[in-house]
């Protein structure tokens, strides 16, 4: 009598948000190819495979700094705000540093960067400050910091050593046509998917995104794992800040600006929910194409970079929005 | 006399996606009674009350409010119908002060800003209502349980309800504070307020309610008034078959001493708790709320820093300071407090039972032995529905209960900390957890049992000790068991000291 119901059940999805299920996972790529199929109404030109990398190396950065900022999303922590601080910062210590030759201004670009993100963790895991606020506190000092040390100028790669050039060339290799920021991002992107979905810490990161306190009565060393999802996400983001380093050939405080937001709404319209505990990596990839599309046939529309950056504002709003009402409407009675 | 009905449902059911949770349930509650509901984990008592409640826009069927057909599609609507619910899962607002939850929506202000005095007066009177003496400016997470429980109960209040819901209010609650709420509802009795009850305990039931109404599977079976059916019909009109009354039995004796407590202290929660458990053995903790007896579980588990002392599990020291170190050894904690620190509610069901065994290995089952785990569990617990991928919030609190034990016994635990183990699991569940229980004990496992349920602690217990401020203050062994003893003894130090 009672297997009567339960079989009933068995075979039917538990009620998932419609909008996440759209957004997330692989959802978002009908989005995305309905977006495709819009660009060509829009442009004759758009799928030409010039086009299309029109579309995918804008955005290859930001998928990079969305793969690693998605770890602290996923962990319940929303995001970091001090993004564009420590893209510049890594980019700059980068480019200063390339007298140590090509490899060890990388590694001192990426240390620096996750010598930020070590803070992070450190003081929001283990202190539990609140991670909007200090992680914006931490983006003005580091930028602050930044503006002061170098009296607010531009620092340039040094091009008197065969480091310079390779610097440059950092982000503009290629390997069959293909740009080798595009392979990484595909790399990193396979890695983190990886370390979520089938390690211990993919795990532990998801309980202690969902629920807090039942993590840290199971075991799970919550602490820990919080600090590491600021250093994965660190790590990324200095990647992200030395590659736009030599891509724009210079060391700048304004390097990674706007890479917040951007990154906040490719993971959130990728489908991780902002409350933490649930997303793909693949979901984010598709919405940091999402964003790339956006951008990409709004400027063949002739849109010009507010209009854009309206419409991008407007479309988080849409999706946060309508998450938290999908959620209310489906009763989730655990917030 | 009080025969016109407050409430009068006609075929109203509930569909969640997959689950017909009420099914054309006719109901009258009439005004001014006591109106219990009980039923199996499962069986739509919940679903059926948050109707009442406005939590759902879709379900079917009429609800009349005195004798006007209404449609309760919003909180907002139940409660301008003068319905009240105190939920199952308690819903107050962890860093908001006690006062700003009880009096939520209609704080008192003074111009544009919030006029403290007059909240923490108002606060103060609906907690004396209820008998809980805190100050109203604590935020809600720092109570325990039972507090909570307690203010959950006076938010309700403060509006003034014509029916009061109350989803297994005392599942939280110790005897004496139960005792205390059956004061309070025959209070709101004779102001004529309607209460709709649900427990899982016949004997409250039987104490305090004027009509019973039966649910099973989604259907009501039937109202009948207490005095004409006995305990067992009514277990048998639950489940739809004849309970069985069968003795648990012990298969040996408690064997050589193998977890050993010393000098453990945590200031201001318990102090120089020294104990030892047999292989084997059931060890009661028994004492009033706030006595200190989950400070002491947690402490025990590496959940919570402890000062210092002592833990020996087969001749080993356990370190206290870590609490994967502590569940390597083979401490497993059942926590009190399932909503906040048992299962991850958003989570499905299979990752909630694999979660403290991911832990306590540092790497991950894979995909098959997780499946195994979980209907491993979900067999033995008699989980329903055993899905594993269902989140853990669409289960009835019952089965959640299930899974939460499920997912420390799939630890395989050697020392097993229960707090509260059968909390809100119908009758028939609590036998099954009980038999587990003592399966464990036979197998030559430590259990330390905390449980407010005196019967429970009396059955299970081989011996118990008494703990009162945070000291153990006495020891009883198996023959002196009984519940009243325990209650005796629990409550004597207190006569024996009125100052405190
Ligand atoms: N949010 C939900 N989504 C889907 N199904 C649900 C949800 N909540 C409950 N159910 C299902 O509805 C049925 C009735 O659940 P309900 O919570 O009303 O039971 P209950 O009688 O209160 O049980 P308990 O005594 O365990 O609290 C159960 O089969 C349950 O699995
Ligand atoms: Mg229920």
């Amino acid at each position: 009598m009672t297997d009567a119901r339960g079989d009933r059940t068995a075979n039917e999805r538990p009620e998932v948000l419609w909008l996440r299920r759209l957004l997330g996972g692989v959802g978002i790529y009908i989005v995305v190819l309905l977006m495709l199929f819009v660009g060509t109404l829009v442009s004759p030109d758009f799928l030409t495979s010039e086009n299309l990398l029109n579309i995918v190396r804008p955005v290859t950065l930001l998928g990079i700094v969305a793969v690693g900022v998605m770890f602290i999303t996923h962990g319940g922590h929303y995001v970091d705000l001090s993004i564009p601080a420590i893209m510049a910062l890594s980019g700059m210590v980068a480019v200063s540093t390339l007298g140590l030759g090509i490899v060890g201004s990388v590694v001192c670009g990426l240390g620096a960067g996750l010598l930020v993100g070590l803070t992070n963790g450190l003081l929001i895991g283990y202190l539990r400050l609140n991670p909007i606020i200090w992680t914006l506190a931490m983006n003005f000092m580091l930028d602050g910091l930044l503006r002061w040390s170098t009296g607010g100028n531009q620092v340039y790669p040094d091009y008197t050593t065969g480091a310079g050039d390779a610097f440059v060339n950092l982000s503009r290799c290629e390997m069959a046509g293909v740009p080798g920021i595009t392979l990484l991002l595909v790399v990193l992107a396979a890695v983190a998917h990886l370390l979520a979905r089938r390690t211990c810490f993919g795990d532990q990161l998801q309980l202690t995104g969902s629920a807090y306190d039942v993590a840290a009565t199971s075991g799970v060393s919550v602490r820990r794992v919080i600090l590491l999802s600021f250093l994965i996400s660190s790590f990324t983001t200095a990647l992200a800040g030395i590659l736009l380093a030599s891509l724009s050939k210079q060391g700048t405080f304004t390097n990674g600006q706007g890479y917040d937001f951007n990154a906040v709404t490719a993971v959130v319209i990728g489908g991780v929910a902002l409350t933490g505990g649930v997303g793909t990596v693949l979901g984010v990839v598709g919405g940091v194409l999402l964003i790339g599309l956006l951008g990409n046939i709004m400027t063949l529309a002739g849109w010009g970079s507010f209009d854009q950056m309206i419409a991008k504002g407007v479309l988080f709003v849409i999706v946060v929005g309508g998450m938290a009402y999908a959620a209310r409407r489906g009763g989730r009675d655990d917030e | 006399m009080p025969d016109d009905p407050i409430l009068q449902l006609r075929q109203v059911s509930k569909r969640y996606p997959g689950t017909l949770a009420v099914d054309r349930v006719d109901l009258t509650v009439r005004r001014g009674e006591v109106h219990a509901v009980m039923g199996e984990n499962g069986a739509g008592k919940s679903t059926l009350m948050k109707i009442l409640a406005g939590s759902f826009a879709d379900y079917t069927g009429i609800i009349e409010v005195d004798g006007r057909a209404a449609r309760i599609s919003s909180p907002a609507q139940a409660k301008t119908h003068g319905i009240e619910m105190i939920y199952q899962e308690l819903s107050l607002a962890g860093p908001l002060s006690v006062a700003e939850n009880v009096l939520a929506g209609r704080l008192p202000r003074r111009g544009f800003f919030l006029d403290r005095r007059t909240m923490v007066a108002e606060g103060r009177r609906y907690l004396e209502q209820v008998g809980l003496d805190t100050h109203p400016m604590q935020p809600v997470e720092m109570l325990s349980q039972h507090e909570a429980q307690l203010v959950e109960i006076a938010k309700a209040l403060s509006n003034d309800p014509a029916v009061l819901v109350m989803d297994e209010p005392t599942s939280a609650l110790s005897r004496a504070e139960v005792k205390r709420l059956f004061a309070i509802i025959a209070r709101l009795k004779q102001r004529g307020v309607t209460i709709i009850y649900i427990s899982h305990h016949l004997s409250e039931v039987y104490q305090i309610a004027d009509r019973i109404t039966v649910m099973r599977d989604g259907r009501k079976i039937a109202t009948v008034i207490p005095a004409d059916v006995d305990p067992p019909t009514l277990v048998e009109m639950m489940i739809g078959r004849p309970a069985t009354q069968a003795q648990i039995e012990r298969k040996r004796e408690p064997g050589r001493k193998r977890f050993r407590v010393r000098n453990f202290t945590r200031a201001g929660f318990f102090h120089d708790i020294r104990f030892f458990v047999r292989a084997g053995e059931i060890l009661g903790i028994g004492g009033l709320a706030g006595a200190g007896r989950t400070e002491l579980a947690r402490g025990l588990s590496g959940v919570d820093p402890v000062d210092s002392g002592d833990m020996i599990f087969d001749g080993k020291y356990v370190d206290p300071a870590s609490m994967r170190a502590c569940m390597r050894q083979g401490i497993a904690y059942l926590t009190e407090d399932r909503k906040r620190q048992g299962l991850a509610l958003r989570l499905s069901a299979l990752t909630n039972t694999a979660n403290a065994v991911h832990a306590k290995r540092g790497h991950l089952l894979a995909r098959r032995q997780r499946k195994e785990l979980f209907s491993c569990q979900a067999a033995q617990l008699q989980l329903h529905p055993a899905q594993p991928q269902r989140q853990a919030a669409q289960f009835s609190g019952g089965n959640q209960q299930k899974v939460l034990l499920g997912k420390w016994l799939a630890t395989a635990p050697e020392v097993l900390i229960l707090d509260e183990p059968t909390r809100g699991v119908d009758v028939g569940a609590k036998k099954v957890i009980h038999e587990k229980v003592v399966q464990l004990a036979d197998q030559g496992k430590c259990v330390l049992l905390i449980s407010s349920d005196l019967p429970e602690l009396a059955a299970l217990a081989d011996r118990v000790m008494i703990m009162r401020k945070g000291r153990f203050t006495r020891e009883m062994s198996k023959v002196e068991l009984s519940e009243n003893a325990i209650l005796l003894a629990a409550n004597a130090d207190r006569e024996a000291n009125p100052h405190d």
